[in-house]
């Protein structure tokens, strides 16, 4: 993943202007933030729900990009050119056929396998995620498909340097939309009967069945909530980095499950606290140190977060019964 | 509050001073102390949540105490100082075997691998780590042959050689039990401490374990530690009896003292005495009179 | 099966016909809006951009086939199993004729009643509706099997049998590259398999026996590769010295990595090895003085017998396998020395963990996988039990690196993805855990059969990604699940007991 040359940010390398660079680095760390942040919400809900590292959840971002992609290029081909109206439009569709897949995923690979042993769920994931990034390869061909921009322009400021700080309109829409989703999704999981019955079975699986909360069908939201969420990054990335390829998801879904990791899983604050995270240490990393250990970095902080703090910063601490 | 002293002859065997735990806000052990001694089953009583099994991690080494001191005094080896160990030496050094509550085999071995599995770091050493086990030396299966017989020894006393070769998962439930204590005592230990290892048993088995204890007890001097909530096997074969309450060390003394001690008598009805008692209870406290 | 005397004539409840139309219907929805979004429109590259072209035909053909086949699920599953059969062969046909009928002619008529673009799938479709036909009649014969039933019995069969089967296939295998049929191909496949068996049985220490799930075990394999391949470049040694030097490194790589995170739990010690296989492989890749980076080590020496090359004639003007025995020269020669010394070092990883099985170790680590705060609690120390079984599996994955590093003679970093520690990991699984010759099974289910099939090579790591997910689903416990106990009470039951 191309993490420097984002859109939005200005060429890096100007290392003249320290203030500026910064500035820049940490609007493009918070950016890529929220996108490993929306898909982490995923990880962290099936986890803290049935326990399990929904490993193929990074494919279903990758399905929410080219979903994003295909509907772009169809408003395109039919003429529907005004951008709030196709970004609209695209959001929806996104989310829609992807939370399909989100809902096929469970049903078929891992609602057969709800008593087995973690591994089988685990090989199950695993093998669901192999298919899935064939499959897209299959349908959609093995080459990296560029989309042109689709929004462009933005803020500058601290124009008096020659190192222009650039927050641009795109940048802009990816902030204010996730944080939208965030209060969308606070409300459903505090205040409604799904977000009720998805917090009495994160508590306890058994009991919430017994107490008559449809256990399968909180399940099934679940994984389509978090699809959605995922589908939304999809289209967030593909935005941002104008490309996308079936392989996106790998990478992607590492980094989103570190960031899942690092807040503390189980918890949703801390899924979003941890993708900013991972995103600030990542667009710093690759600033300031190199890029092509950018993603060693993750995978070094989730060693470290497990190894020091395997509650993650906002988990609740888990004491060893015996 | 001074450290408490033996109240019957024995040598003593554990002494737990001051034992205080803290699980954030919540004081599970608020400042313990007591003695077991060698050749005596001590029991450990008290309503739910009284810090029965959180004292024995302690002892055990799953949880480091918060405060205090647990001394165990080793016949042979001298003192070790448990709270400072590791969970794993103190069996392996101290002498120190338990069991749990909620039953922990290991289901998909054999019941004799389960005790060949507890005399572990002896054949590790004759095993020479490994290696003399790889090459097949001769002192390995010396070792071996040895260690099969002191399981052979458990499963007879426990009943369950039959059931060798048979997976510990797939046996009935007061067979797991009993093969628990088989496996605890092939380590080799010096105290015992057994949570509540008569629960879910059938008066049968009930008074089967009590016999088994008595045996352990007096045929291989050794101490005992036992939670259990079956008033008729706590009367009747432990020596000496700690009640704990809300953490605390409410009551210490011989099943006689304990069963006449009113603040025992409050903390297992409550403090309103006027409500009539469950008649069960009532039957149960004129049984064991 | 005492009662199938009762159950020869059973009275089938009536059928609910809006029902089935009802759960059909919302399968055949479901797959409609899966299928819709990516089998309904492609993307298209075309000069200057991206195109959009629109596949409703095959969406349409996919959603009536979900119906059909839910609904024949269904009959199957009510014991109707005339109709299943009829519509089975039916479908097939249909297919199988149309197949037929359009071959040379893409562009025909005919080929345009094909449900799918692509001949494989359709193929697959027609098998897939065939083998439901089977079934109906398979039950239908049997009358009172339930279909999960049959599973459960064929497994145990296959595991009684897997006791004889063992040195039957030990016997095939080593007499296999003189067998009539054993091309340079089959030899290929062959020790691609064993290499591959290899490490699942190495992968098998860390994950059937001690309970590590290990998601980076291509980090040992590669670190293997990687240290034969060096040391054979810049000290001028050869593979028999390399090979325990890589192993060693395998070994202590194993140690390093393990040493932190082995106290963790199942998944999170599975995504932290992950992360540590992704990160050796960044390392090999961005380390260029020392590894060549993604350009790859080339020149790799090539094993030879005791200082026996496998060339027509030998550089330095020694002797070679050939003249040595007085030989004609066949290039078959390396492949089948190849194929035996993986065959050798399989048999070699097989032995060792046959024998430390039985030793305290072993009944240990097993210990562990089944309960380790009991293990603690009878005085094993947890950490080193676990290390000891993290670098033992590694030492092996280090064995199987400087194999494939000499057999190719070429090494980069493209060849350690996760991809591979994936595929030994599903090995393992897949073939049952703990179980030896299910990861033979597995091997050749995963491995064999598809390069076999080259020529479907796109549609290899789809239906590798499938059968991951079915063979889960239908046994969650493995092909071969089943465990020998490491010894019996009757092995010892000594002459003086039996007096007493």
């Amino acid at each position: 993943m191309p993490a420097n040359v984002t859109r939005g940010g200005s060429p890096v390398n100007c290392k003249g202007f320290v203030m500026e660079y910064f500035l820049q680095q940490l609007i493009n760390g918070l950016t890529l933030g929220m996108i490993y942040g929306l898909i982490a919400i995923g990880y962290t809900m099936v986890y803290g729900i049935i326990g399990m590292i929904n490993f193929a959840h990074g494919e279903i971002f990758m399905i929410g990009a080219f979903v994003s992609l295909i509907t772009f290029l169809l408003l395109g081909a039919l003429g529907i050119t005004w951008i709030p109206l196709a970004v609209l439009v695209v959001l929806i569709a996104t989310m829609l056929f992807t939370s399909v897949y989100g809902w096929t995923l469970e049903r078929v690979a891992y609602r057969p396998l709800r008593d087995s042993p973690r591994l089988a769920a685990l090989i199950t994931a695993i093998g669901m995620s192999i298919f899935l990034q064939n499959y897209v390869q299959l349908l959609q061909g093995a080459r990296i498909k560029p989309l042109p921009p689709v929004i462009s322009g933005g803020f500058r400021f601290m124009k008096e340097s020659d190192f222009v700080v650039t927050l641009s309109y795109l940048q802009v829409f990816i902030i204010l939309l996730t944080i939208t989703l965030m209060l969308v999704f606070t409300y459903v999981i505090n205040r409604t009967s799904f977000g009720r019955a998805q917090r009495a079975c994160q508590q306890d699986l058994g009991m919430a069945a017994l107490i008559g909360i449809n256990v399968d069908r909180t399940i099934s939201l679940t994984f389509v909530t978090g699809a959605s969420l995922a589908s939304v990054a999809g289209l967030m990335f593909l935005m941002n980095y104008g490309v996308i390829d079936f392989y996106i998801g790998f990478l992607a879904g590492i980094k989103a499950f570190t960031a899942a990791v690092l807040g503390g899983i189980g918890s949703l604050p801390g899924a979003m606290l941890g993708g900013l995270l991972i995103g600030l240490i990542e667009a710093f990393w690759s600033a300031y140190f190199t890029v092509e250990y950018k993603d060693v970095a993750a995978f070094a902080i989730l060693v470290l977060v497990l190894i020091f703090r395997p509650t993650g910063l906002l988990g609740k601490p888990d004491i060893e019964k015996v | 509050m001074s450290v408490a002293a033996p109240d019957k002859l024995g040598d003593s065997l554990i002494t737990v001073e001051h034992l205080t735990m803290r699980f954030g806000g919540l004081v599970a052990i608020d400042d313990v102390s007591f003695q077991g001694a060698n050749r005596e089953i001590t029991a450990i009583i008290g309503p739910n949540g009284a810090g029965k099994t959180t004292l024995f991690n302690c002892l055990t080494g799953f949880y480091k105490p918060t405060v205090g001191r647990l001394t165990l005094h080793h016949p042979r080896k001298g003192d070790f100082l448990l709270e400072r160990m590791e969970g794993y030496q103190i069996p392996q050094r101290a002498g120190v075997a338990r069991t749990f509550q909620n039953i922990r085999l290991f289901p998909a071995m054999s019941v004799l691998e389960n005790l060949i599995v507890a005399q572990h770091n002896a054949l590790m050493r004759a095993s020479g780590y490994s290696v003399a086990g790889l090459l097949g030396l001769r002192g390995y299966r010396q070792a071996e042959r040895q260690a099969v017989e002191l399981a052979r020894f458990w499963m007879d006393r426990t009943g369950l050689t039959d059931r060798a070769d048979i997976d510990a998962g797939n046996l009935p439930y007061g067979d797991q039990r009993r093969l628990e204590i088989a496996r605890a005592m092939c380590t080799n230990p010096v105290l015992l401490c057994l949570d509540e290892p008569a629960a879910g048993l059938n008066p049968r088995e009930s008074s089967d374990l009590n016999a088994l204890l008595r045996y352990i007890r007096d045929e291989h001097s050794i101490g005992i530690l036992l939670i259990e909530h079956d008033m008729s096997v706590v009367m009747e074969i432990s020596d000496h009896i700690i009640v704990l309450d809300y953490g605390r060390r409410i009551a210490a003394g011989t099943p006689e003292e304990i069963r006449n001690n009113p603040d025992v008598i409050r903390a297992y009805l409550g403090e309103n005495e006027d409500e009539p008692l469950p008649p069960e209870v009532v039957r149960d406290m004129e049984e064991e009179r | 099966m005492t009662e199938r005397s009762a159950t020869t004539s059973p009275v089938l409840p009536p059928l609910d016909a809006v029902g089935i139309v009802r759960e059909a219907g919302l399968t055949a929805f479901v797959v409609f809006a899966l299928t819709f979004s990516l089998v309904g429109f492609k993307v298209e590259d075309v000069p200057g951009g991206l195109d959009i072209v629109t596949r409703f035909d095959q969406v349409l053909a996919a959603t009536v086939l979900a119906f059909t086949g839910r609904v024949v699920l269904i009959l199957l599953h009510k014991r109707r199993h005339l109709p299943v059969i009829l519509v089975g062969l039916a479908i097939a046909a249909v297919i199988l004729g149309l197949v037929v009928a359009a071959r040379g002619a893409p562009e025909s008529a005919t080929a345009a009643w094909l449900p799918f673009e692509s001949v494989v799938v359709n193929v697959l479709v027609a098998v897939a509706a065939l083998v439901l036909a089977g079934r109906a009649a398979w039950s239908a014969w049997r009358r009172d099997v339930g279909v999960s039933d049959e599973a459960v019995e064929l497994a145990a069969r296959v595991h009684k049998a897997a006791i004889f089967l063992g040195p039957l296939m030990l016997g095939f295998a080593v007499v296999l590259p003189f067998l009539p049929f054993a091309d340079r191909r089959l030899l290929d496949i062959a020790i691609l398999v064993v290499t591959y068996v290899m490490l699942g049985w190495g992968l098998n220490i860390v994950v059937g026996l001690a309970g590590l799930l290990d998601l980076g075990y291509v980090a040992f394999y590669a670190v293997g590769a990687y240290s034969y391949a060096l040391l054979a470049i810049n000290f001028d040694l050869g593979f028999w010295v390399c090979l325990p030097f890589a192993g060693i490194m395998a070994a202590f790589a194993g140690i390093l990595l393990g040493f932190p995170v082995l106290r963790l739990r199942g998944d999170y010690l599975a995504i932290v090895t992950l992360g540590f296989g992704e990160m050796i492989r960044v390392i090999l890749l961005n380390w260029y003085e020392f590894t060549k980076g993604p350009d790859g080590i080339s020149g790799i020496p090539r094993p030879t017998l005791f200082g026996l090359p496998f060339t027509r004639t030998d550089p330095d003007g020694g002797e070679t396998f050939h003249s040595f025995f007085g030989l004609t020269y066949s290039p078959l020669d390396r492949i089948i020395f190849l194929y035996y010394l993986i065959l050798i070092l399989a048999l070699v990883t097989n032995f060792f963990t046959m024998r430390i099985r039985r030793l305290p170790i072993g009944r240990a680590w097993e210990a562990l996988r089944e309960d380790e705060v009991a293990c603690r609690s009878i005085g094993i120390n947890p950490r080193n039990t676990k290390l000891t079984a993290f670098s033992i599996g590694a030492m092996f994955g280090g064995f199987g690196g400087s194999f494939f590093a000499t057999r190719q003679g070429f090494i980069s970093p493209e060849s350690f993805t996760f991809i591979e520690s994936a595929i030994i990991l599903a090995i393992v699984v897949l073939g049952g855990m703990g179980s030896q010759i299910g990861v033979v099974f597995a091997a050749i289910l995963l491995i064999g059969l598809p390069e076999f099939f080259r020529e479907l090579q796109q549609y290899r790591m789809l239906a590798f990604g499938a059968a991951m997910v079915a063979i889960m689903v239908w046994r969650p416990r493995g092909l071969l699940a089943f465990r020998d106990p490491t010894i019996r009470l009757s092995d010892h039951d000594t002459a003086p007991e039996k007096q007493t």
